[in-house]
């Protein structure tokens, strides 16, 4: 073993220092957005620069629930970004399953064609999409309004294709879902059959063996499938935008589009208060499904 | 008692079990051997329900199974891969059966604690598949087959995921369990000291057709055929071919490779090519009148009480036993000769033709 000379050491070290400057340098131009958003967002008096507040106080977030339909927005964001998360976790879970499972000549055509739905820029689809979905609208509408009559635009705000949740829901879940399969098609490929076959035996029947044996094992794939579409709905904002007039369905980022677009002054504070409040939601998925996603499962096979 | 009848399989036009006939006993442990492919674990996951039976009958206790479904058997399986559910803890893994019964959950625990005790698993119970060895792991998959009572229990190659040591101690766990519970077992294993150390019954599978059944002696000593012979005993049966060559009604003479040339007491055989299966610890090294043939001596393999010599050609290698303390060096030429009673023939198909005479 030979020793290395002090002067290529010393060089070492500088390298180290380099990168780890270089390294500092590109991680605080990163967070300093974040830090900004953080620091205004508790600024009485919040300004277009970063600077440090002269008075902390709530008052931004106060305004984002009083004054604003701040809670409205938050609860119509999570309501349709949670069902169609909810959505897509069980119908990737289920699809992947199947996918994984089946030896069908279409599987590999299949999978590559659902994958081009992910491709494909939403926004080239807007135009048929919206068309589509009016159809249905339209066609749900005449046939709720004979039977609810005046109650059929509330009930529309639920089920509705266009301007409710439902359909903002459906096209949500539909973009996520293709990566979504992936993943779970991926998972249940790396579950060994023996866990299912071993169920069997032991007679355990089709829904014991989902809610006993595959969806414990698959939590995992699942946290990771439902994580990516949460985060990936959750920062969508074409869709609402194109999909949503009534203002008592618009979401988060529409709040904050529509609060940022306002004629009169810029309101910093609470543009800041409201971005802080999306954010949370994502960070805290992410750490919810973290733990899962760092499980592993070193049972079964090998010793 | 198991019976297949006949038993065939087919994955799209390709028959991967052609009419396989084989009864176990009850109480009997019988070893499905062969090698890679040969549709081992096939068989065995008919036998299980895990797979469908194209032709055939399987019959468990007097009664066609053919159509039962798999947990209707009463069959219980061991998986190579344990499929011990990691989110379980040991003690439900083992009650797994129990609990999608709906058996009360104190019964549940008395029985696991019945099988854990008899496995050695008692201070387990509350642990994780995760936090387990795999010679653990192996027991707590043998529990979850037990608990059930099974009247067969099935293994497909559970020994294949451990080191070379905990190998032979779970073999001998293994037999020592089917003796308690006096349960029949089919195993499955690529491994023939595995089957030879084991089984009651060995059951020789090849190409899905089985190849010779009986007691690990008897396929040892009376192979059927050239395959069972050199798939049964380590090192391999030695096989040369040879022509035979009638001396008289009771004489037959073989000439073989390095010039081997000797008589064999036999009134059977009939003139041609034939090949000639003679194992390690039938050559003997002797006087150089006395000699069958002479050959160089190509590798020494020392293990102590016994040593292997290769000697002859690399193109026709003969693997000789002596006994552990000789000098042989390679190079040197040395006169050996083959135990007449010792010596199988086989037609040039490998069919038996003459069986050793030997016990
Ligand atoms: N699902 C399947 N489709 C087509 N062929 C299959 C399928 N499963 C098994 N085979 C084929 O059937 C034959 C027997 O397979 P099997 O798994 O029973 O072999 P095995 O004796 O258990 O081998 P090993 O010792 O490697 O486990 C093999 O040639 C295999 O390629
Ligand atoms: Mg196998």
């Amino acid at each position: 073993m030979s020793v290395a000379p002090p002067g290529e050491s010393a060089n070492c070290v500088r390298g180290d220092l380099m990168a780890y400057a270089t390294l500092s340098l590109i991680s605080i131009f990163c967070a300093i957005p974040f830090f900004w958003l953080l620091i205004a967002s508790f600024d009485g008096n919040a300004q277009l620069f970063l600077r440090w507040p002269e008075t902390w106080t709530f008052a931004n977030y106060l305004r984002v629930f009083a004054k604003e339909d701040g809670a409205k927005w938050l609860f119509n964001s999570l309501f349709v970004v949670g069902s169609a998360t909810f959505l897509v976790m069980v119908l990737s879970g289920l699809g992947g399953y199947a996918l994984s499972r089946t030896r069908a000549w279409w599987k590999l055509p299949f999978l590559y064609a659902i994958l081009l739905i992910r491709v494909l820029p939403s926004t080239a689809l807007v135009v048929p999409l919206y068309k589509f979905l009016l159809t249905l609208n339209n066609a749900e509408g005449a046939l709720l309004r004979p039977i609810f009559g005046s109650a059929t635009r509330d009930i529309m705000r639920w089920t509705g294709f266009i301007d409710g949740y439902l359909g903002l829901i459906l096209v949500l879940a539909t973009m996520q879902l293709p990566l979504s399969l992936w993943i779970m098609k991926t998972f249940f490929d790396g579950l060994p059959r023996d866990y299912e076959e071993a169920a069997l035996m032991d007679g355990a029947t089709m829904i014991q063996r989902i809610r006993r044996v595959l969806v414990p094992l698959a939590l995992p794939g699942l946290a990771a499938s439902g994580l990516f579409a949460f985060m990936s709905a959750w920062g969508d904002f074409l869709l609402p935008l194109i999909l949503l007039s009534s203002p008592e369905l618009q979401t988060l980022p529409l709040g904050l589009f529509r609060a940022f677009l306002r004629i009169n002054e810029i309101d910093y504070g609470l543009l800041t208060a409201l971005a802080f409040i999306y954010l949370v939601p994502a960070v805290v998925a992410f750490g919810f499904a973290r733990r899962f996603l760092v499980q592993t499962f070193s049972g079964g096979v090998k010793g | 008692m198991i019976h297949l009848n006949n038993v065939r399989k087919f994955y799209g036009a390709l028959e991967v079990i052609k009419g396989v006939d084989v009864t176990v006993e009850d109480g009997e442990f019988a070893v499905f051997v062969g090698p890679s492919g040969c549709g081992k674990s096939t068989l065995l996951r008919m036998i299980a329900g895990l797979e469908g039976i194209d032709s055939g009958d399987l019959v468990l206790n007097g009664t066609r199974i053919n159509d039962v479904p798999p947990d209707k058997r009463g069959i219980a399986m061991v998986f190579q891969s344990y499929a011990l559910y990691p989110h379980m803890t040991v003690a439900e893994n083992i009650g797994f059966s129990l609990s999608l019964k709906k058996v009360a959950p104190a019964e549940i625990r008395r029985q696991v604690e019945e099988v854990a005790e008899i496995l050695q698993l008692g201070e387990l119970l509350d642990r994780r598949p995760g936090a387990l060895s795999g010679g653990q792991r192996q027991r707590v998959a043998i529990g979850r087959a037990i608990i059930k009572k099974p009247a067969l229990i099935l293994f497909d190659e559970p020994l294949s995921n451990l080191d070379s040591a905990l190998r032979v101690q779970m073999r001998a766990e293994l037999q020592r369990l089917h003796r308690e519970l006096s349960a029949t077992v089919v195993y499955v294993t690529h491994d023939q000291v595995e089957a030879m150390t084991m089984a009651d019954k060995i059951v020789v599978l090849n190409q899905g057709t089985v190849a010779q059944v009986g007691p690990p002696m008897d396929l040892y000593h009376r192979p059927d055929n050239e395959f069972v012979a050199t798939f049964i005993g380590s090192p391999k049966m030695n096989i040369l071919p040879v022509a035979v060559t009638r001396e008289s009604a009771d004489r037959a003479h073989i000439a073989g490779p390095l010039g081997m040339s000797f008589v064999l007491a036999d009134a059977s055989l009939s003139e041609g090519p034939a090949r000639m299966g003679v194992r390690p610890e039938h050559i003997k090294v002797v006087d150089t009148q006395a000699a069958h043939f002479v050959a160089e001596v190509a590798i020494v393999e020392r293990l102590g009480v016994e040593t292997y010599l290769t000697v002859g050609s690399i193109e026709q290698p003969i693997v000789v036993r002596v006994e552990g303390d000789v000098t042989f060096r390679p190079g040197d030429r040395v006169p050996f000769a083959a135990e007449t009673t010792a010596c199988h023939i086989f037609s040039p198909d490998g069919r038996i033709l003459r069986s050793a005479k030997a016990a």
